[in-house]
């Protein structure tokens, strides 16, 4: 299943547009109005969007003077019910992670943009690095025309559940253009935003609390005007709602050839993309491959991966990194199937640009080891034409 | 069905922007794109190579891909990547000017003095303008029209002074290539053209 719907031939709307700005864009048709950023490559290229695009629509871009205040500026603003979002490359979010907990206990609706480089920040993204026991929902597109759909949709859930949504983008997303249409998408309603602060002080009987400490306090308790706050009942019924996000938002996957398939190959973003290329030319070649690509990172689609790995059959996982995703594959298929790890870390001279492994004839011998590998005695595990022994 | 164009070249011969232009055509003509530059850190010298994917449908491609259609060598210090790419049966547009062994290739070899046609229709920096008007010519990948009513829209305005340049060398590379094959033969007739 798969979230993206387009249309067979491109729009007279559609433009060619690199990842960058069409990202951007796709952030103002979802209504935001306040972006606050400090430049890294290669998320340098929204902000420079935003700073261009914001204004003209009577918006609001900060180049700010580190990430810590860029998340700052972006909770205040996020506070006043305006859609705001903010973003850097994983090294920038570590910086800004202390600020996402609290703003995640703050439930303030803002998106978060991770232009990452390789996949070294899965743990980042779906653990977090910040303090409490928090989640919140990751979105991880493999192209632009996705990514356009998916930061769209990051914005209406980050209002729906009043939480942070972070955007999982790479360095290809940063440096590809598309053919794209960039529209307001129409996800549903949304509730009323009568949380957000409206200028209303104390004194004037309609002063709103916005914490990550509580949103009300205790008042007349013990014959006191004002008892402080009673943070028990405030973290659990954050929690209760934390929770009903992650089990009612649905995981979103993209699959192919599972049904039949001997080894399933699990890779999320752009080498998802390069993965399900490889996957595409090995059944064509004659072997029994397929993939799932997880859409959504948070919620992980545990029964998408699950019911693929079914059977007994192998699982292999790509990532560019040491192995974080993989955490979440052995967890979905609980030893129902081996789970083999075919990424690595794979970078250029830079540290984050063309990554060597990112080729599809790599990732074709790859998979092609692991189904030759998993094939039954005296069985080459395909249909005979390739001459596997 | 879907075409893939590498090309390759040298900072400097507007690789990157020849390709940002074309496929901004394909999308104008209805057709689906996406391409993926990488170059060198000098202004000048470095290698300077795009993937480009143009179809009737959604790309799908990676913005990498190891087997190509088509391929652009403008310049040959950085070509042996994306030559290993063409397929046999592929077709090869060479910059004669410049690449005067581009080796054995089998199947069909577009040769055009591009720097020689560049220089003569007014400037050596649109060099590639005149491959794409060749490739254009010998393949009907994008209309000629079509490639000459977008220069305004990727070149930066305070580039625009140069467009004059750039369609004389679309123009001047369009005239040196005869027809060669249709790009699209097999594929239905895309939407009218929005330019």
């Amino acid at each position: 299943m798969t979230a993206a719907t387009r249309p067979d031939r491109a729009s007279h709307a559609a433009r060619i547009m690199p990842g960058p700005a069409a990202i951007a864009e796709a952030m103002l048709a979802a209504g935001c109005r306040f972006f606050a950023g400090y430049p890294m490559t290669p998320f340098t290229e929204v902000l420079e969007t935003m700073a261009a695009r914001l204004p003209e629509v009577g918006g609001v871009c900060v180049n700010a003077e580190s990430e810590l205040e860029a998340v700052g500026m972006a909770w205040g603003a996020a506070a006043t019910g305006t859609p705001a979002a903010t973003g850097s490359t994983g090294q920038g979010l570590s910086l800004m992670q202390e600020s996402l907990a609290e703003i995640v206990y703050a439930r303030l609706p803002l998106v978060v943009l991770n232009m990452a480089r390789a996949q070294g920040d899965y743990f980042q993204a779906t653990r977090g690095g910040g303090h409490g026991d928090y989640r919140h929902l990751v979105l991880a597109p493999c192209d632009v025309p996705e990514a356009v759909e998916l930061t769209q949709l990051a914005f209406h859930l980050a209002e729906k559940w009043r939480s942070p949504v972070l955007v999982m983008g790479d360095y290809y997303l940063a440096h590809t253009h598309q053919s794209v249409t960039v529209a307001p998408l129409d996800f549903g309603p949304l509730p009323p935003r009568d949380w957000a602060l409206d200028g209303r002080s104390g004194g004037s009987g309609a002063a709103k609390l916005i914490s990550p400490l509580s949103d009300a306090k205790q008042r007349h308790a013990a014959g006191r005007a004002d008892a402080g706050y009673d943070l028990a009942e405030f973290y659990h019924r954050h929690v209760a709602v934390m929770e009903r996000m992650v089990a009612e938002e649905p995981p979103r996957a993209e699959t192919e050839f599972v049904e039949d398939a001997e080894v399933v190959v699990v890779a999320y973003g752009t080498p998802g993309a390069y993965v399900r290329q490889a996957v595409r030319e090995l059944r064509a070649e004659g072997r029994r491959v397929g993939y799932v690509r997880p859409i959504t990172l948070v919620p992980f689609p545990s029964e998408i991966v699950a019911a693929a790995a079914a059977g007994g059959r192998t699982v292999a996982v790509y990532e560019n990194n040491q192995g974080q995703m993989l955490d979440d594959v052995r967890l979905a298929v609980l030893g129902a199937a081996p789970v083999r790890f075919i990424g690595g870390l794979s970078l250029d001279a830079s540290g984050f640009g063309i990554a060597p492994d990112l080729d599809v004839a790599v990732l074709k011998a790859r998979i092609a080891a692991v189904h030759d590998a998993a094939a039954p005695a005296g069985d080459a595990g395909h249909d005979g034409r390739g001459g596997a022994a | 069905m879907q075409r893939e164009i590498l090309w390759t070249g040298i900072g400097g011969q507007g690789i990157q922007l020849a390709t940002e232009l074309l496929a901004a055509a394909a999308v104008a003509e209805g057709r689906h794109a996406m391409f993926f530059g990488s170059y060198g850190g000098m202004m000048r010298g470095g290698n300077s190579d795009t993937t480009l994917v143009l179809g009737d449908a959604p790309v799908q491609s990676p913005p990498t891909i190891g087997a190509t259609w088509s391929a652009l060598v403008l310049h040959p210090a950085h070509a042996a990547g994306t030559l290993a790419k063409l397929r046999p049966d592929g077709l090869l547009v060479a910059n004669s000017t410049l690449c005067t062994d581009i080796g054995g290739h089998p199947g069909a070899v577009v040769r055009i003095p591009a720097t020689e046609l560049a220089t003569a229709a007014g400037s050596a920096n649109a060099v590639t303008m005149v491959a794409l008007g060749a490739f254009a010519a010998a393949t009907r990948i994008a209309a000629l029209d079509t490639l000459i009513g977008l220069l305004p829209e990727v070149l930066p305005a305070y580039r625009h002074r140069h467009i004059p340049a750039n369609e004389a060398a679309l123009r001047a590379g369009h005239r040196a290539a005869a027809p060669l094959v249709d790009a699209w033969a097999a594929s239905g007739a895309p939407e009218e053209a929005a330019v």
